[in-house]
């Protein structure tokens, strides 16, 4: 009873004008950003703030720098705009106060947590390989040309990062449906910004799923990226599979209060 | 000592629905008190009663949406607790707010309402059209709903109610946001499902117009049932009224 739970809730989706905003500020924003960033640390002068704190987010040269940088711009605004979608999915039933629509029903509600989990890594994936064309296209913008001259571990990184973007914000998930709304799930994400902030500073971030993704994709510098380790990069999927597991097993034994 | 069971209300008819000693608080507050109930296939049930009287906690109860702290509630002859998409797969109901996602078209959401509800493809499809022209929806088929009037709406939310033709139906306050022709036409509609088979339960505010599509009206005051009416009573609004009015005074007077 899944795969009809799965096709409406990829219909709701698709006609969220919320879910259509996110994806589009967030998968064509990033690259645009980056292009613009990197013509203006080329055009400009090397010593304006701007020039040398886009300069330190560079690593190598070309499209291998724009990608990686794309890729750390990326870390962050996946992860954002997962979240305000995931707050909004599994929190919007509880504040339209629509939610006993979905009790004595024979789809149960652990399917339909389910379902709406495997639409947002679909939403998440359309997130990724749109952010990666609107890379090519604003390409020219950098200066740069095709054939893309970067290593392949650059172009799956873009795709990774914009997925476990999808898989950090399923915890927010539990978050709306235990407080019964999208809301405190945005302040949530709000705070996992924050405290991710600290975390990174104080050098604990390795060890913290939502900055372990930053750290690699570069946002620390080449070193620390190249530090990062497989257990560090598990803890991604361990995050979102936990989120995952608490929401339907919630979702399962819930009442409408 | 041993406390003699009390003898069940269910399988008098195991094909409605059926409550015993149902009960459930929310913190101090008593919402639903020992409330024994039991519509039986073929018959439209109203619950009335004032606002917070737990008419809508009694229907929630019933479905399966809240659990009780005491007694048990059964549908189509299985306790709610044990219910599965067997069952589930008979019995519509609207509670509180329409089946009615505001970017989805009506279409769309009675669609999406019959494959929860278990219908293949082509049977929703069915399913749906059949509704569209029953509840005179065909102009606002295509429209997102939430371009909708509430009216428009609760019609579209007793569709979805109604999309897999159930057996059991449990309705909180179908009529509201109604002008007088959709309440006409929702009393035939129930009644029509009645006809077919279907347990009815519905609250409502309305005195006349639940009198006019129920057989059964059950009083239901502080979260206790209290009492019944005749639908075809005189003056149904004032038998109401005296039935709350002696029921708090036999309180008053019991707590001095």
């Amino acid at each position: 009873m899944m795969a009809p739970a799965v096709g409406i809730e990829w219909l709701k989706l698709r006609r969220s004008r919320l879910s259509l905003i996110t994806l589009i500020l967030v998968a064509l924003g990033c690259p645009a950003l980056t292009a613009g960033f990197m013509a203006a640390a080329a055009q400009g002068p090397a010593d304006t703030s701007l020039a040398i704190k886009i300069n330190a987010m560079l690593v190598g040269e070309g499209w291998t720098a724009y990608l990686g940088m794309l890729t750390q711009i990326l870390s962050v605004t996946a992860l954002v705009g997962a979240g305000v979608v995931v707050s909004w999915s599994f929190g919007r039933e509880f504040s339209d106060h629509s939610l006993g629509s979905l009790f004595a029903l024979p789809t149960s509600r652990a399917e339909i947590a389910g379902a709406k989990f495997v639409v947002l890594i679909g939403w998440t994936m359309a997130l990724s390989g749109l952010a990666l064309i609107a890379a090519i296209a604003f390409a020219p913008v950098a200066g740069l040309h095709m054939p893309i001259d970067a290593a392949a571990g650059s172009i799956v990184k873009v795709v990774l990062v914009g997925l476990t973007g999808g898989l950090l914000a399923f915890p927010l998930a539990f978050v709306a449906t235990a407080a019964r709304g999208p809301l405190p799930a945005v302040a949530c994400l709000i705070l996992i910004v924050v405290v991710t902030q600290v975390i990174t500073v104080v050098g604990l971030g390795g060890w913290f799923p939502y900055a372990v993704i930053s750290l690699w994709s570069g946002m620390g510098g080449a070193t620390v990226a190249a530090q990062i380790t497989p257990p560090q990069l598990l803890l991604v999927p361990l995050t979102g599979a936990i989120g995952c597991v608490a929401t339907i097993g919630w979702w399962r034994h819930m009442q409408v209060v | 000592m041993t406390v003699a069971p009390r003898p069940s209300l269910f399988r008098v008819d195991k094909d409605g629905l059926a409550a015993d000693g149902l009960s459930r608080s929310f913190g101090p507050e008593q919402a639903v008190v020992d409330v024994d109930l039991v519509v039986p296939p073929g018959e439209i049930h109203a619950v009335i009663g004032l606002n917070g009287a737990g008419k809508t906690t009694l229907m929630r109860l019933l479905l399966g949406m809240l659990r009780p702290d005491r007694g048990s509630a059964q549908v189509l002859g299985c306790e709610v607790k044990d219910a599965d998409g067997k069952v589930w797969r008979r019995v519509g109901h609207m509670i509180e707010a329409p089946f009615g996602y505001p970017e989805l078209t009506v279409v769309d959401n009675l669609q999406a309402a019959a494959r929860l509800h278990g219908l293949s493809r082509p049977a929703a499809r069915a399913a749906t059209e059949r509704q569209v022209e029953q509840l005179q929806l065909a102009h606002w088929a295509h429209r997102r709903c939430r371009a909708l009037s509430a009216g428009n709406l609760q019609r579209l939310g007793l569709g979805c109610a109604l999309i897999n033709e159930p057996m059991v139906l449990v309705l909180d306050e179908p009529t509201n946001s109604l002008d007088p022709f959709g309440v006409v036409l929702i009393r035939q509609l129930l009644q029509q499902a009645a006809r077919q088979g279907a347990a009815i339960l519905m609250s409502s505010h309305h005195l006349d117009e639940i009198a006019r599509t129920a057989r059964h009206l059950h009083v239901m005051h502080g979260g206790r049932m209290v009492g019944n009416l005749d639908p075809h009573g005189v003056d149904l609004e004032r038998a109401f009224f005296e039935l709350i009015l002696s029921v708090d005074q036999a309180q008053q007077e019991s707590s001095r």
